[in-house]
């Protein structure tokens, strides 16, 4: 067996088979055991099972190693170990093609449970019956209420506008202060751009929707919540997306700039910025774009706009209504996709 | 030469973070008016050692007197003031791209105009004629509203000849001017900087290759080998044998035309 991938590759490869062969060992143990509601609940309990047969697994994945087996491991993070073991032998008197069957196969069969999944409840005549009555009612959409739903869907366009135009300038000034090459020549700045990295990626992973819950209570519900929560997101993704920008930037015009004597905001202003501002632009409006569809769904936790009405219509199953609000949405929808991707083709 | 120094270099070493030992030791002087040719292979420690005397990269260890004042010692706004007056043009031109010819001029001026007023554009009226000025003493007065990045080589070179002018400096120092130049242009460029030299008083200190380059222009050579300088005297006498001792044993001249 090769071991081109060096020793980095070799540990990663036994720890995942560790971790592979540990996960269907506690399959099976919950299988063979059939632990009860509140035993499954018993964290301490399990977290010691878990870690033993962890233990046994990481020992195994060990001895596999050692008796040069070609597992799963070993073809994913040993590069040069797959032609070899392939070439010797068909793909179903190898290893770790059967290691990987069991493992897809086990957790095709625990997430079909878990996820409740059931023919029966999908073929089921009555619930049918609720679909066909819904669907109809969507298809066959009430435009009564027409002028409702394009005054509701301009509240969200300005939601997502709002939102998209506060974060600008302050992802504008953090994305430098986020960009590696700028923020990596003193010890000071470097742990700056440590925790503000840090800060962008936590509040980035924080859904919008779940801003918007948070704001609902802080401010009351109402399109200023939305708002404020598209913002927080916005800022996080687009100080992100701008940092990556500054982060490929030529450092020729910096060094010639720097070269004149400027000072190091002038550096930024004349050799960095105009470099940049293009993409920026792109990533804007693409944002923007994202924003409309995003306020969408944030309108349905309290956060205003056209989800706000969608989320009361479907509440009381009004589907006619729901229809004539889908359809206007994907009018909104497919208007700021296709403006903002001739936009942005234009500025390329 | 009797004229007053303006940069002394003593005993000069650079290490860089990987451990490489770029410059050894080096001491020379550089005299008012000067057409000052730097020699060497690649690697042998010339961008370096112009990068050293811009105050862009920080000796280990030795002085670098530019009139007098230690650059290696310097804080950074003093470095700054000491780049304006040790202006530096690149073998890559270093211009910024997506912005007019102009506008790439006028950033020569940013060391004397303040961090506020330049954020908004305004440069005086007077540095616009001067930048429009020195892009007419280049030839290239009529490419100023163009994009800088869609000018061939040659006239980026020009581009940011102009630019460094614009800084009035008293020193040009030039890293490998014409080397990503076809060889017609590079005596375009050669010959603007002979004229920047004889006309504008501009003491020049310039990096080059070719040797051939260095007997029309130079006025003196030094040479590096290794990071050590290893001649310091007049183009004439680069014989054959100080050149095999510059530039190795197996090494042929190759004549630019």
């Amino acid at each position: 067996m090769s071991t081109d991938g060096g020793r980095g590759g070799l540990a990663k490869g036994v720890v995942f088979d560790a971790i592979l062969l540990a996960y269907l060992l506690v399959l099976a143990t919950v299988a063979a055991y059939g632990p009860s509601p509140e035993q499954m609940l018993m964290l301490g309990r399990n977290s010691f099972v878990g870690l033993i047969l962890l233990a046994a697994s990481a020992t195994a994945a060990l001895a596999l190693r050692r008796a040069g087996v070609a597992t799963v491991g070993s073809v994913v993070f040993e590069k040069g170990a797959a032609p070899k073991s392939g070439e010797l032998r068909p793909w179903y008197r190898s290893f770790w093609a059967w290691q990987l069957l069991l493992v897809l196969g086990a957790t095709f069969y625990v997430g079909a449970r878990e996820t409740e999944m059931s023919l029966y409840e999908l073929t089921d005549e009555a619930g049918f019956r609720g679909a066909t009555n819904l669907f109809r009612g969507i298809f066959s959409p009430n435009f009564a209420i027409l002028p409702k739903a394009v005054l509701a869907i301009i509240e969200t366009v300005y939601i997502a506008f709002m939102a998209t135009l506060i974060a600008v300038p302050v992802a504008f000034v953090l994305s430098f202060t986020a960009a590696k090459n700028i923020m990596s020549r003193h010890p000071a700045t470097f742990a700056f751009y440590v925790a503000l990295r840090t800060a962008l990626n936590v509040s980035r992973s924080v859904e919008p929707l779940i801003w918007a819950i948070i704001f609902s209570v802080w401010v009351g519900i109402g399109p200023f919540a939305g708002m404020l929560a598209l913002m927080i997101h916005s800022i996080a993704s687009l100080a992100k997306q701008y940092s990556e920008i500054v982060e490929c930037v030529e450092d020729g015009p910096i060094e010639g700039i720097q070269s004149t004597g400027a000072s190091f905001i002038q550096t930024i202003w004349f050799a960095i910025v105009p470099q940049i501002v293009l993409p920026y632009i792109s990533f804007t409006i693409y944002r923007w774009d994202i924003n409309v569809r995003m306020a969408t769904v944030i309108g349905m936790v309290g956060g205003g706009g056209i989800g706000t009405i969608l989320y009361q219509y479907q509440g009381q199953a009004m589907w006619p209504e729901v229809g004539c609000l889908v359809v206007v949405i994907a009018a909104v929808v497919w208007l700021m996709d296709t403006a903002s991707a001739y936009i942005r083709e234009a500025i390329k | 030469m009797t004229s007053e120094t303006l940069f002394s270099l003593r005993a000069v070493n650079k290490v860089y973070d990987g451990g490489v030992h770029a410059l050894k030791d080096i001491s020379f002087e550089v005299h008012k008016g000067e057409f000052l040719v730097v020699i060497g292979l690649s690697g042998s420690g010339k961008s370096t050692l112009l990068r050293c005397m811009n105050a862009l990269h920080r000796p280990t260890s030795g002085e670098i007197c530019y009139r007098g004042r230690d650059i290696a010692a310097a804080t950074s706004r003093e470095a700054r003031e000491i780049r304006q007056r040790v202006a530096m043009i690149f073998q890559h031109f270093n211009l910024v791209p997506r912005t007019t010819v102009l506008k790439n001029v006028l950033t020569g001026a940013l060391g004397r105009t303040g961090t506020a007023r330049s954020l908004v554009g305004m440069f005086a009226d007077e540095e616009r004629k001067r930048a429009m000025r020195f892009l007419d003493l280049l030839g290239i007065a009529d490419k100023a509203r163009h994009r800088a990045d869609q000018l061939s080589g040659g006239q980026q070179q020009r581009v940011a000849i102009a630019r460094a002018l614009t800084q009035e400096p008293e020193v040009l120092l030039a890293d490998e001017p014409v080397a990503s130049l076809d060889p017609a242009t590079c005596h375009t460029i050669m010959d603007y900087l002979q004229k920047v030299n004889r006309e504008l008083g501009i003491t020049i200190v310039c990096n080059l290759h070719f040797l051939s380059l260095v007997r029309q222009y130079a006025s003196r050579v030094v040479a590096l080998r290794a990071g050590e300088l290893v001649f310091d005297g007049q183009p004439a006498d680069i014989d054959e044998a100080w050149f095999r001792r510059i530039y190795g044993e197996e090494a042929k001249e190759v004549h630019v035309n």
